[in-house]
């Protein structure tokens, strides 16, 4: 290791370097094998190729963030800043082990995963397409211009999380936990998704019987004696049938999909929908 | 047809290689693709139209570790000509689309197959130090490999597809048509089955998936207006529960108080 000193080598610039590697490659060469792993590493090489002039060292460092990894792409800012923290600690006094930079990053991945599903997908991105289809269901590109509003949004508070974790280091998650704000932000966040997936999915999941009979000489559809007693109730009891396939048995997609189709055959053949 | 199918392989193959975290969900999106399509056929309101129907099936959806449940990009990129160039409705753009939506998840699969060789090179490329190798590996490989694996269904999907889908639709009985597009209507159900199951990890909440259900179908509200009652009450819960937590604090804090003053 050199001796030179290298304290606060990496600027704001380095950082920002890192979150758009970040940002561009995160997904392009995700695989079944390492996940996120290149992209990992292709975001850091500009920070590595800084702190570590020597070769051997260099290539010790790309291999560290060559590892499997894999988390939500906008909250796992948060775990590069820190990395990027680490790393610099590391080549400048050289006590902490690349080990431990290694084990941080494998033991946060899967938390930060957990609060960027909550709130980037199962908040941010619903609301905002949402919204955008509602605005062009009609033929309108205002809709189209609205989706676009997903990528600001999100860059926002990506590139927050990465410099809050270079600044706090890898006691990043920790203090941010112990504010009880993010705790507090993943419950608001959680209400208010599930709140519009119940309206979104009452807009949009829809089953509606097809059948109709004579009733005193006029026709009545048996939607609307469904419709009569509680209103949407197919669609519910679809979600929810679903939702309990998925909670027994696993997100098994492809055989729910087959058993939609295969059903909604089915019904329709026997004239029920 | 030659120009939108060479359109829709080309954006298909970029959708599939996912530049830019959060703006590939945007990619994907069958409304994103709807705008230039319908610049490219002349018809820019009807293929936004059919493009919100497609979306309405993949709105919810979310990738668990990027397993996707559905190709909603290729649902969209040859449902939306097919649809515009035989003037379906949006019920038979829907059943056109549904097949494709399935068929898309396995070239997927591929994908993420093909991707662990990169993964393998890139540990190569490592031992070297060699980062113009593991550039090579994290963006330009994926590009190459999706433009071979995925520009061909794509292309030959629309370009072909609309004689024999349009011969389809005179040939199939009602009952398959009506089927998938029921199974279409069906279908948003996953994803949102999925989001609930992220979003109710605390059970207390779950209610609020109910609220928000029936607010709208009882009253008919839009989207825009269940999120105005939508972020109050969140904003509600949270302050409130905050307020109880610092009123626990402050009595906390008087009890020990107290005690000192006993001593």
């Amino acid at each position: 290791m050199s001796e030179t000193k290298t304290s606060s080598k990496i600027t704001i610039k380095d950082l920002w370097n890192t979150f758009w590697r970040w940002w561009l490659a995160c997904e392009m060469s995700n695989s079944y094998e390492s996940m996120q792993s290149i992209a990992y590493c292709f975001a850091m090489i500009p920070v590595l190729k800084k702190l570590y002039p020597d070769k051997e060292a260099f290539v010790e460092a790309l291999q560290r963030h060559l590892v499997f990894f894999n988390t939500e792409g906008i909250c796992g800012n948060v775990i590069l800043g820190m990395s990027v923290a680490m790393e610099e600690e590391k080549a400048e006094d050289g006590v902490l082990t690349g080990d431990a930079i290694v084990a941080l990053k494998s033991a946060l991945m899967g938390p930060v995963a957990g609060i960027g599903d909550t709130i980037t997908w199962g908040t941010v991105k619903p609301l905002i397409f949402t919204i955008a289809l509602t605005a062009s269901a009609d033929g309108s590109v205002i809709g189209w211009f609205l989706m676009l509003l997903f990528v600001p949004v999100t860059v926002v508070y990506g590139w927050y999380l990465m410099s809050l974790g270079y600044k706090v280091g890898k006691n990043a998650l920790v203090k941010l936990l112990e504010s009880g704000w993010v705790n507090r932000i993943i419950l608001g966040a959680s209400i208010l998704g599930l709140f519009m997936v119940g309206a979104l999915s009452a807009s949009i999941v829809t089953l509606n019987l097809s059948g109709t009979y004579m009733s005193a000489g006029a026709e009545v559809t048996y939607q609307s004696i469904v419709d009569g007693i509680m209103p949407g109730v197919l669609p519910l009891c679809a979600i929810m049938g679903i939702y309990g396939y998925i909670k027994k048995k696993g997100q098994n997609f492809g055989v729910m999909i087959l058993v939609i189709i295969a059903a909604a055959m089915v019904l329709s053949l026997l004239g029920i929908v | 047809m030659l120009g939108v199918a060479l359109f829709s392989g080309i954006w298909y193959s970029i959708a599939g290689w996912r530049p830019g975290y959060s703006t590939h969900e945007i990619w994907m999106f069958p409304l994103f693709s709807a705008l230039p399509i319908g610049l490219i056929m002349g018809d820019v309101p009807g293929a936004m139209v059919i493009g919100c129907a497609i979306s309405m099936m993949y709105v919810g959806m979310v990738a668990p570790g990027s397993e996707m449940p559905a190709d909603m990009s290729l649902a969209g990129l040859i449902g939306i000509p097919i649809a515009l160039s035989i003037g379906a409705d949006t019920g038979t753009a829907i059943a056109i689309a549904v097949p494709f939506g399935v068929l898309g998840v396995f070239l997927n699969q591929i994908r993420r197959i093909i991707n662990a060789k990169f993964a393998h090179m890139a540990d190569k490329h490592a031992l070297k130090g060699d980062i113009k190798g593991i550039n090579r590996c994290a963006m330009w490989y994926p590009l190459i490999m999706n433009l071979v694996t995925k520009f061909p269904f794509a292309f030959i999907g629309v370009y072909f597809g609309s004689a024999v889908i349009e011969k389809l639709l005179a040939i199939l009985p009602e009952w398959i048509l009506n089927g998938l597009s029921v199974a279409g209507g069906v279908m948003p159900a996953i994803g949102f089955a999925v989001l609930i199951g992220i979003l109710s990890e605390r059970k207390s909440i779950f209610p609020f998936f109910f609220l928000g259900f029936f607010l709208v179908q009882f009253f008919g509200v839009s989207s825009i207006a269940a999120a105005c009652f939508g972020v109050p009450i969140a904003v509600i819960i949270v302050l409130m529960q905050k307020d109880s937590q610092d009123e626990i604090m402050v009595q906390v804090k008087a009890a020990s108080k107290v005690d000192d003053d006993d001593e």
